[in-house]
C-alpha cells in the first residue's frame, strides 16, 4: 500500500517528521535531496528513536581522529544514545539490532511510503 | 559480546592439581641497597652514596598503608637473614621445587614502585639497574626463571629504549607497569611509546596491582582510604581504570599485536565490568569511533589475567560461572604472588577451579601469552638441575 505523507517542501532538511502509515508511527527524514523512513521504535527499549539527533556518520581511521561522512545519516535514539544507520536501520556496533526501515520514494514532488504487511 | 563455548557449571571437581606449572607472579627482592647500587652508573652511584650521616639517598619509595601482619609470609624470611624473596635457595626450596614449577616470572619487590619517584631521571637509572640486577643475580641461577622489565614510566620514550635494550633477551619476558606517574589511565597516548616498543619486541605489557596507588595515591575512586584493609579490598579499582583506559583509547587498534596481562587485581569482577563496558559503548560510541568492536571483544583477544588473589565465594561455582561467562578459562594464568602474605597455593587454587581448566590455567594460557610451546613445557622430565 502506498501512503502519501506530503510534499517535499513539507519536510525540513535533516529532521525527522513523524507520520502514521500502515498503523505504525513512521519517521520520515529529508537528508538534503534524499528521503529515508523508519519505524519510530528503537529495538532496545522501544523508545521513539526518530526523535533523537540526526547527524552524519562519525568514524575514525586511528585513535584520536574523527571523520564525518555526510553521505551516511545516522540517528541516535533519545533514550540511551544507541546509533543506527538511517539507510538500512542497522546499529553501528551490532547488525543484530536494527530499526525497521520503510521504502520511500518521491514522485511528482510527493513523498510516498510503501507500507505493506508487516511494514 | 564474547560467548564462550558451552560448559555446564557444576560444583567444580575438587581434584588437586599436581602437574607442571608456570607461575606468573613471583616477587624477587634484594636484601641491601648495595646489591642495586652495584648496577648504577658511576655518576648515579656517587649521587646515592657517601652522604655522611644522612646515609644513602633512598632507592625505593614506600608511602603506602602498613599491613599489620607485614607484607610477607612469615615463613619466607631466609634463615640466613635478608628479605623474603631475596634468597634464591630459599625460594627454590619453598616455591620452585616444592611443586613442578617449569617457569616462574619474576616481578620484583619494592623496586617495582620506581615510577613513584618524583625524580624521573633517577627512576630511569633505577629501572636500568634493577633489570641488570635481575638478569645477573637471578636469571643466571635457574633456567626456569624469567624476569619482568621495569621501566620509568615518567619518561615513556626512555622507557621504550629500555624495553628495546632487552629485545633480544627471551627471558626478559614482559614490560611491567605498577605506579602511575601522571594520573592518567595507562591507555593515555603519553604512554604509547612504551607500547610501540612492547609490540615491536613481542613482549606483553603487565599491569601489576598497586598501580596508581602505592607511591602516588589514591588508588581508589571516590577518595583515599585509611587502612590497608580498605585499600586491599579496592585494589582492583586501579586495574579497572587502566583496563578501561587501554581499550577506550584504542591502544589495541593502534598496536594490534599487543598483549596485556593484569596481575594481582582479581578476576571475578571482569564479567561485570565488561558487561557494563559493552553497554556503555552502545550509547557512547560517538566519543570513541576508533573502536571497531565491542570492548569485550578487545579484551578477549588481547588480555590475560593472573589468578591470585582468586575471589572466594561461599559457593565455588558462583566464581567459576562468572569467570566462564567471559571465557576466562582460556585467559587465566596461575600466579602464586610468593612470598607475599596473601599468596595462593597451587593445590588450594586447583580445588577452586574445575579440573578441566587446570592444564590451561597452570600451563597452556601462559604459553599463549608469552609465546612458549606448551608441549615442550609439559614434558615429564624436570628442567636441568638449578645451580645452588
Amino acid at each position: 500500500m502506498t501512503v502519501d505523507v506530503g510534499g517535499i517542501a513539507d519536510f525540513e532538511d535533516r529532521r525527522f517528521r513523524i507520520v502514521s502509515a500502515g498503523g505504525h508511527e513512521v519517521g520520515v527524514l529529508r537528508w538534503r535531496d534524499r528521503f529515508f523512513a523508519m519505524h519510530n521504535r528503537c529495538p532496545h527499549q522501544k523508545g521513539p528513536v526518530c526523535l533523537g539527533i540526526v547527524s552524519g556518520h562519525l568514524s575514525s581511521p586511528a585513535p584520536g581522529s574523527m571523520e564525518l561522512d555526510e553521505g551516511r545519516p545516522v540517528i541516535a535514539c533519545p533514550w540511551h544514545g544507541w546509533e543506527f544507520d538511517i539507510e538500512d536501520g542497522g546499529s553501528l556496533w551490532d547488525d543484530g539490532y536494527r530499526v525497521k526501515v520503510v521504502p520511500v520514494r518521491v514522485e511528482a514532488g510527493r513523498v510516498l511510503l510503501e507500507v505493506g504487511k508487516g511494514a | 559480546m564474547v560467548r564462550p563455548a558451552g560448559l555446564t557449571i557444576r560444583r567444580p571437581a575438587s581434584a588437586m592439581y599436581s602437574g607442571p606449572v608456570i607461575d606468573c607472579d613471583v616477587h624477587h627482592a634484594r636484601s641491601t641497597d648495595a646489591e642495586l647500587i652495584d648496577y648504577l652508573s658511576r655518576g648515579w652511584r656517587e649521587y646515592v652514596t657517601d652522604r655522611g650521616r644522612a646515609g644513602n639517598v633512598p632507592l625505593t619509595v614506600q608511602d603506602g598503608l602498613p599491613n599489620p601482619h607485614g607484607f610477607m609470609r612469615a615463613d619466607t624470611y631466609p634463615e640466613g637473614g635478608g628479605e623474603p624473596g631475596s634468597d634464591y635457595p630459599t625460594m627454590r626450596t619453598q616455591l620452585l621445587d616444592v611443586s613442578d614449577v617449569r617457569r616462574a616470572i619474576l616481578t620484583f619487590g619494592d623496586d617495582s614502585h620506581l615510577a613513584g619517584h618524583h625524580n624521573p631521571y633517577f627512576a630511569n637509572e633505577l629501572a636500568r639497574a634493577a633489570n641488570d640486577w635481575s638478569i645477573d643475580r637471578w636469571l643466571t641461577r635457574d633456567p626456569r626463571l624469567m624476569s619482568s622489565i621495569l621501566v620509568g614510566t615518567q619518561m615513556p620514550e626512555v622507557a621504550a629504549a629500555e624495553i628495546r635494550r632487552h629485545a633480544a633477551n627471551p627471558r626478559m619476558v614482559q614490560v611491567m607497569l605498577v605506579d602511575n606517574p601522571f594520573g592518567y589511565g595507562f591507555g593515555h597516548p603519553v604512554f604509547h611509546p612504551m607500547y610501540a616498543a612492547a609490540e615491536e619486541t613481542g613482549k606483553p605489557v603487565a599491569i601489576h596491582g598497586g598501580a596508581g596507588g602505592w607511591a602516588n595515591p589514591p588508588s581508589t575512586g571516590g577518595g583515599s582510604v585509611n587502612t590497608y584493609f580498605e585499600t586491599h579490598v579496592l585494589w582492583p579499582q586501579a586495574i579497572q581504570t587502566h583496563l578501561v583506559s587501554f581499550i577506550a583509547h584504542g591502544v589495541f587498534e593502534k598496536f594490534p599485536r599487543l598483549k596485556l596481562v593484569l596481575i594481582e587485581g582479581g578476576s571475578a569482577w571482569i564479567a561485570s565490568l565488561l558487561w557494563r563496558f559493552d553497554t556503555e559503548f552502545k550509547g557512547l560510541r560517538r566519543e570513541v569511533p576508533w573502536l571497531k568492536r565491542l570492548p569485550s571483544e578487545y579484551f578477549a583477544e588481547h588480555v590475560w589475567v593472573t589468578t591470585q588473589p582468586l575471589e572466594i565465594a561461599p559457593k565455588r561455582e558462583n566464581v567459576v560461572e562468572l569467570l566462564h561467562s567471559m571465557g576466562l578459562e582460556d585467559r587465566l594464568v596461575y600466579s602464586s604472588d610468593y612470598p607475599h602474605w596473601d599468596a595462593d597455593e597451587i593445590e588450594y587454587l586447583s580445588t577452586r577451579l574445575p579440573a578441566e581448566w587446570h592444564a590451561r590455567v597452570f600451563v597452556d594460557n601462559a604459553c599463549a601469552l608469552y609465546g612458549w610451546k606448551s608441549a615442550e613445557l609439559m614434558k615429564p622430565a624436570r628442567p636441568a638441575a638449578a645451580r645452588p
